[in-house]
């Protein structure tokens, strides 16, 4: 008998031992190494120097990039997790309520997700090209056009596809986070209301929203964090070009460390983005857990 | 059940370590190669010569030297060196287009110590003189490129005008074609992006006399020709005889374009032809020299790629590595095996020797042989080159969306200079 209590006291972090081993060597032992070299300097040829302090963020921060950098970090992050989970919560009511062929568009709802970034860049860049374009063509056919349109005349207009195709992939990720909050709903507090006389506003705002907030929460957490992260669609749609102005922290910092060889400044941008999501992410859950609570 | 599994594991992990290990008193030699096609994999470790690769042929031709012989994308080969750079691992054999960095930094060995005399006389003198660092030569030339106007014929007979050999010519060709075709055909391709910009840069400030250094070798990237020559190209973008998005269109859709004959006239490498074929593309082109300037003479682009080698100072026998490495690259450029290797790609040679096995083979092939003579190219050497690549591509961008040529190439000088 004591020995089973003994063992249960160990068991547990046995088997957690495997995922803790390899967070320690695929996740926090990175992390660490990145700290370190955003601090040293670093050749282009990538021969590691000396300590330099705060060498590496000052070069980050004063380059004339950064400010376009961060403000198109920020705009592609709220305009795609804000957009996405407004239009995705949608969706995932249309998706609760019962019509023919629920399951079907319940299946198709999820290719957006499902598909590679990449592959799902690589076909936007397609359907709005202006020379073949599939949107065009379309268009063109149906006679809404006379002339081919250019779909990506400024590199505004490209940041705004941009920003339309991570809307197009997260809205999925959204529903299904939402949808699941959603069934998990009992009816009677829905009966309830009906029987207090509330009417579909008043039972959405004090029904459904408060009973789906964890759901939401968890989703916008986790988009906030990959959305931020997001590489394949900026890379594959414009590189970033013309001159940065639609680079986010991501895809500056990958060019910065492999195209330019300024592994320096790109390590401190790395850094200063891992801090960055930290605090959001952190001031976020803070934030709704806390009305959780109330 | 699970401990047999375990077991069984454990002996078959035990056993491919073993069956990795040399045998003893044999060299090994990490060698990157980039990967330039579809073909290159193939050539080197496939079965791309007949039925047999590079690595068998030399292992079989040299007992008692192992190649460990990687290709890999040009997309990831400068993080896979940085990245072994960093962790003390770097390979023993490399072929990249830059090499300052590595030979500034002490990681690289000079080239007299490992390369024959012989084939060290059969690199064109003006090729290897582009490898050198405080004369010492520390890369050698493996293969290169030159850049030629390329022209479609067809759309030139009938708008029913001459190509153009200046900048005015030029100005007149894309206005008429422009006229005559209305939007559906782009004049004048452009590529301006962070793949190639820097390309582009040289296409038109060595045709206006200019260039990245001035006849001492500093930097001169605001003189005035330069000045010039980025405004011209600007104002060809501005007034519409351009594809519309340079900054985001790469060599590549350029010769989508050119090859379904929706772009009059490109500027691109020598292996065009190969591509427009394998692509299969049917369009009637000419070739023709680079437009110029009035004034200035007509300058060809040459890019080269090089083959280094990296020191191991904790290798015990160095005299015998750096033979090895010699063996390899005599093997490589042997007249059988790199005359393959070269036109397999389209690329043009850089050693003498092959010059005749190719011209035998292809008498098309002495024209470009004569491009190669006058090539200039990039200011490799210089250890700023990475910084100043980026920065004129940033000019260029900046300067299509708006931006003051004159401002925008003085800040960059100022930023390099420093």
């Amino acid at each position: 008998m004591h020995s089973m209590l003994e063992r249960r006291k160990w068991e547990p972090y046995l088997w957690l031992l495997p995922s803790i081993l390899l967070m320690t060597i695929f996740v926090i032992f990175p992390i660490f190494i990145v700290f370190k070299l955003s601090f040293s300097e670093i050749s282009k040829a990538g021969v590691v120097g000396d300590f330099i302090g705060l060498g590496n963020f000052k070069a980050a921060v004063t380059d004339k990039a950064f400010g376009t950098v961060m403000t198109n970090t920020l705009l592609w992050v709220v305009s795609v997790v804000g957009i996405s989970t407004f239009l995705g919560f949608i969706v995932a009511m249309v998706m609760n309520s019962p019509f023919r062929g629920r399951k079907i568009a319940r299946s198709i709802i999820v290719f957006p997700w499902a598909t590679s970034l990449v592959i799902q860049a690589s076909i936007w860049n397609y359907i709005i090209n202006f020379e073949y374009g599939n949107l065009n063509n379309v268009l063109l056919n149906l006679g809404v056009i006379k002339d081919a349109v250019n779909w990506r005349a400024s590199y505004q207009i490209e940041f705004m596809w941009e920003c339309g195709v991570g809307i197009f992939v997260t809205i999925p990720f959204v529903a299904f986070c939402v949808l699941a909050g959603l069934q998990s709903i009992d009816n009677t507090y829905y009966e309830a209301a009906t029987v207090d006389g509330a009417g579909y506003w008043k039972k959405l705002t004090k029904v459904t929203l408060p009973l789906v907030r964890p759901a939401l929460t968890v989703s916008t957490v986790l988009n906030i964090i990959y959305v931020f992260n997001s590489f394949p669609i900026i890379y594959t749609i414009t590189k970033g070009a013309p001159a940065n102005k639609t680079d986010t922290l991501v895809t500056y910092l990958y060019m910065l460390a492999f195209y330019d060889q300024q592994k320096g400044p790109a390590t401190a941008l790395s850094v200063i983005g891992f801090v960055l999501l930290c605090i959001v992410a952190g001031l976020y859950m803070m934030i709704s857990m806390r009305k959780e609570e109330l | 059940m699970k401990k047999i599994v375990a077991l069984l594991l454990s002996i078959l992990i035990t056993i491919s370590c073993i069956g990795f290990a040399a045998a003893e008193g044999d060299i090994t030699l990490d060698v990157i190669i980039c990967q330039y096609g579809n073909n290159t994999n193939n050539w080197f470790t496939g079965t791309g010569i007949n039925g047999k690769n590079y690595v068998q042929l030399f292992e079989e031709a040299n007992p008692g030297i192992k190649l460990n012989l990687e290709v890999v994308s040009w997309n990831d080969v400068y993080t896979v060196v940085s990245t072994r750079i960093s962790n003390g691992n770097p390979p023993d054999i490399l072929n990249i287009d830059t090499f300052a960095d590595y030979a500034t930094e002490g990681l690289l060995l000079p080239v007299k110590d490992y390369c024959p005399d012989a084939l060290y006389n059969d690199f064109f003198p003006s090729f290897i003189a582009q490898s050198v660092i405080d004369d010492t030569v520390w890369a050698v030339p493996d293969l290169a490129s030159a850049r030629a106007m390329y022209y479609n014929k067809d759309i030139f007979d009938e708008v029913g005008i001459a190509v153009p050999t200046t900048w005015a010519e030029l100005e007149d060709a894309c206005l008429a074609i422009l006229d005559y075709y209305g939007g559906d055909v782009y004049p004048w391709g452009m590529d301006m992006t962070t793949d190639e910009g820097q390309a582009a840069f040289s296409y038109y400030v060595w045709n206006n006399g200019g260039g990245f250094v001035d006849a001492d070798g500093n930097w001169a990237l605001n003189s005035d020709a330069n000045v010039e020559a980025v405004n011209f190209a600007i104002g060809l973008f501005n007034k519409g005889y351009t594809n519309p998005s340079p900054a985001t269109q790469t060599r590549y859709d350029l010769q989508d374009m050119f090859g379904a004959g929706k772009m009059a006239m490109v500027i691109t490498t020598n292996q065009l032809p190969t591509y427009l074929t394998e692509k299969g593309y049917s369009v009637n082109f000419g070739t023709a020299a680079l437009p110029h300037n009035d004034g200035a003479a007509s300058g060809a682009t040459g890019v080269m790629d090089r083959v280094m080698a990296f020191r191991d100072d904790a290798y015990a026998d160095q005299a015998a590595r750096n033979a090895a490495i010699g063996k390899v690259l005599e093997f490589f450029y042997s007249p059988e095996m790199y005359t393959g290797w070269v036109s397999m790609e389209g690329f043009l040679p850089a050693v003498s020797s092959a010059v005749s096995y190719l011209v035998a083979a292809d008498p098309s092939f002495e024209a470009w042989l004569n491009v190669l003579d006058s090539c200039q190219f990039y200011p490799t050497a210089k250890s700023e080159w990475i910084d100043v690549k980026q920065g004129v591509i940033d000019v260029e961008q900046n300067a299509m969306l708006g931006g003051d040529v004159k401002t925008l190439l003085d800040e960059l000088q100022a930023k390099v200079a420093k």
